[in-house]
């Protein structure tokens, strides 16, 4: 065997990320690692590499026991990773990032620039990648800086290249020239380890596969005695947990009405609705173009194509203010980075976006500012010192509310929330999906963008499926995760047909 | 608490010092000419402790200081002295609005555009006035910057007529909590619907109009529109408001701690003119508080 981990556990402060993972990968085989998002496939593959180290559990490398302390350790043992997001120096050239901190020196510790170049396309030629080595990174496609990765993998040395979701952002033709480098990167006796979340490429690339479940392996054998029903029953394991169960209601009132929305490359023609009281899931992979779709709808991007309306009117969405003004309200996925100032007192982010409901002729009325921060913490229970304690002290769950709460200043009435339980504790998710129910229920249209499909399916009233910027199919709230990750991740949508019923 | 009242208590500590050490420092002379002396950077300052806190930096006030000086004192020549004024104000608001038309709209970093326009606006000084200084200003203008009103310079009045509006407008007004927003998560203010260009541009067009009023008691103190004036006052301004507890990461700052952090730098200076320090050692002494006080202030934040 080229690699074992044997029962690895690790834990983030509460968050126990992996409890019993357990992985072997022989040389010569490309090793399927799946799993739903957050099983813990990354964290494993950043033990693996380097970056993470377990809190019990084994690690052997080609026969010993190994402790990496850093990924320059992993990387001199002869494993390497290819990265989702490339990390690349983008303005150097293809050869400078193969060789980047091994460039062949000449005296005086010169760089041999000649001879570095030679190198690099002796390696490019080797495997015909489609490079040159004077290109300069930026240039090229994200296929491409997999490619250059890869390169920098082969210069090195290594034996075991790891491939986290590889083609995610690449186009089906660059699909196939990762794939035929794959397979001859396997021809070399290499070890490969490939993460993935779409079905339908597994059978042309993969030998073995691993599944991973709630951080524990719960499935290890060859692909080929296995279905892909039974891969998905593995990923999703059978019990559904139902911590909250929310009782619809009669949907009202159209609130916002999607027609056609066009983003190229990222969304292509999006149509659906929300109505007041309900609260609609949108399930989909990462990439699909669920966060786009929010950001488009929101007016953060321009859309191509397509039309907004709310009750029979046409909402000209071209920026934030204006879906602000037209009673959108965004929750965005990264809550740090778009949602909150941090270093504001939390009265002030409160009621950010509508000072206008508590100023006069541009000044402010303090009392009433006051006053409305406090209810907003009252009701939404905040756990602040005061309004005027600064929004970055908060913990993390009382930060998503107040990101939250200060859209009911606004009168917002159509709420997207981009993963709204990413990063928080189950009390504060269930608080979270409480506040999402309580808004539906005072009229106001939700909808859920959440890679957790349990939750989805707890509070969902329906679910669209985004999968490759196209919403691919639409289901009941009670549904199965099975039928949600079929539309999420097959080609085809009419397999399906038969879930809609149940 | 005790830690962010730290410039305050310095600047107590050196009034006090200063009074003990010289017997000509606690003077009404003295005091006067401190005050005189540290008013046109003072105003300049309030007007970058807004852009500051906004998230932006303006390097082009000294050269608007010259700029609306010059433009000012040359329609006095002929129009008088309140047209002057009104000219040297809306010269100096323009140009102000001129940075933040050009970083909002060219999507440019302030310190560039500014950087830019710090050249560009010296520039047109130097053309207009073709390098010669305006001398023919009525002289009835010198009360402006030397004035006294009810027993005070009357710049002080002047000094604190401005400080409050530009406190108002920060703790109490739309624009102010937007500059907060702004320079806290310009992302964050952005998703919230705050029309964020158009804050921006008037933080700036502000920052601008205070030059120019800075510019006016400048050409009143000196009696001439100097096209080569106010160079270096971008770096002071902007070392009072940092001494004052502003934040070059935006979002942090206060009219109070700028006063402070300017009259600091202003007693310093002072107080080494009495005591016979050699000047060359003041610039030493004044860039080590500037780093001392931002090494306190980061060590605070750090803490809590």
């Amino acid at each position: 065997m080229l690699l074992q981990l044997k029962n690895i556990r690790k834990r983030f402060g509460g968050v126990t990320a992996l409890r019993d993972a357990n992985l072997e990968v022989a040389a010569g085989e490309v090793h399927l690692l799946m799993g739903e998002n957050g099983a813990g496939k990354s964290t494993l593959m950043k033990i693996v590499s380097g970056m993470l180290a377990p809190d019990s559990g084994e690690l052997v490398w080609q026969g010993r026991s190994v402790h990496f302390r850093n990924p320059a350790e992993a990387a001199s043992h002869g494993i390497a990773m290819v990265h989702q997001e490339s990390l690349l120096a983008p303005h150097l050239t293809v050869a400078e990032n193969i060789f980047l901190g091994r460039e062949p020196r000449r005296a005086f510790g010169l760089i041999h620039r000649g001879q570095m170049l030679e190198r690099a396309a002796r390696i490019i030629e080797e495997h015909r990648f489609p490079l040159e080595a004077g290109w300069r990174v930026d240039k090229l496609s994200p296929a491409g800086k997999q490619m250059v990765e890869i390169c920098r993998a082969i210069q090195q040395g290594s034996s075991l290249l790891i491939f986290d979701e590889p083609t995610s952002s690449l186009s089906s033709a660059e699909t196939e020239e990762v794939f035929r480098i794959v397979r001859a990167l396997r021809a070399r006796n290499m070890g490969v380890i490939y993460i993935t979340h779409r079905l339908e490429e597994l059978r042309s690339i993969g030998d073995r596969v691993t599944v991973l479940r709630d951080g524990e392996t719960v499935h290890s054998g060859a692909l080929r005695a296995i279905s892909a029903d039974q891969l998905i029953r593995h990923m999703v394991g059978r019990e559904v947990s139902t911590i909250y169960t929310r009782p619809a209601l009669p949907p009202g009132e159209e609130l916002l009405g999607v027609q056609n929305v066009t983003r190229a490359p990222v969304l292509h023609d999006i149509t659906f609705s929300l109505r007041a009281g309900e609260i609609v899931g949108m399930a989909g992979l990462i990439g699909a173009g669920r966060t786009e779709l929010c950001r488009a709808l929101f007016g953060v991007d321009a859309i191509d194509r397509g039309s907004i309306h709310c009750a029979g009117q046409v909402l000209r969405v071209r920026s934030p203010r204006d879906a602000v003004r037209a009673g959108i309200a965004l929750i965005p996925e990264d809550r740090q980075r778009a949602g909150l100032a941090a270093g504001l007192p939390v009265g002030h982010n409160l009621t950010m976006p509508a000072l206008a409901a508590v100023s006069r002729f541009g000044f402010l009325n303090r009392a009433a500012e006051s006053r409305a921060a406090r209810d907003l913490t009252a009701r939404f229970r905040i756990r602040a010192e005061s309004a005027a304690q600064l929004a970055g002290r908060l913990s993390g769950g009382n930060q998503q509310k107040v990101v939250i709460a200060k859209w009911l200043l606004a009168r917002s009435r159509v709420f997207l929330f981009d993963e709204p339980t990413r990063g928080i504790d189950v009390a504060a998710k269930l608080e979270v999906f409480q506040v999402m129910d309580e808004l539906a229920r005072r009229g106001a249209a939700v909808l859920m963008v959440s890679s957790e499909m349990a939750e989805l399916l707890q509070v969902a009233d329906r679910i669209l499926v985004m999968r490759q910027g196209r919403i691919s199919g639409e289901l009941p709230g009670r549904t199965t995760a099975e039928a949600i990750l079929r539309y999420a991740a097959f080609q085809s949508s009419a397999a399906a047909a038969g879930d809609q019923a149940g | 608490m005790i830690q962010r009242l730290l410039p305050f208590f310095t600047l107590i500590a050196l009034f006090i010092i200063l009074s003990i050490a010289s017997p000509n420092f606690l003077t009404a002379t003295n005091l006067s000419s401190v005050v005189r002396q540290t008013a046109v950077i003072n105003i300049m300052a309030l007007g970058m402790t807004v852009v500051i806190i906004a998230g932006g930096i303006d390097l082009s006030v000294g050269s608007i200081l010259a700029l609306a000086g010059l433009l000012g004192a040359m329609t006095m020549e002929h129009n008088g002295i309140a047209m002057g004024l009104i000219a040297g104000l809306i010269i100096g608001g323009a140009c102000g609005m001129a940075n933040g038309l050009m970083t909002t709209g060219l999507r440019i970093n302030p310190f560039i555009v500014t950087l830019g326009t710090m050249g560009i606006y010296r520039g047109l000084a130097l053309i207009i006035s073709k390098g010669l200084p305006v001398h023919e200003i009525p002289p009835s203008f010198s009360y402006l910057g030397e004035g006294t009103l009810l027993g005070v310079p009357f710049v002080l009045w002047i000094l604190l007529l401005c400080a409050a509006t530009v406190h108002v407008i920060l703790e109490h007004t739309r624009l102010g909590r937007y500059a907060f927003s702004i320079g806290s998560n310009p992302e964050a203010a952005f998703y919230a619907g705050v029309p964020v260009r158009f804050h921006t541009t008037a933080v700036y067009t502000l920052a601008g109009l205070l030059t120019g009023l800075a510019g006016m008691i400048e050409a009143s103190r000196l009696m001439t529109g100097q096209p080569t004036s106010g160079q270096g006052y971008e770096l002071t301004a902007i070392a009072a408001v940092v001494i004052g507890g502003g934040s070059l990461r935006g979002g942090e700052g206060s009219v109070l701690g700028t006063l402070v952090g300017a009259f600091i730098m202003g007693l310093l200076a002072n107080g080494s003119d009495l005591l016979g320090t050699n000047p060359y050692w003041q610039q030493v002494i004044i860039g080590a508080v500037i780093i001392l006080a931002v090494a306190f202030d980061e060590m605070r934040k750090r803490r809590s």
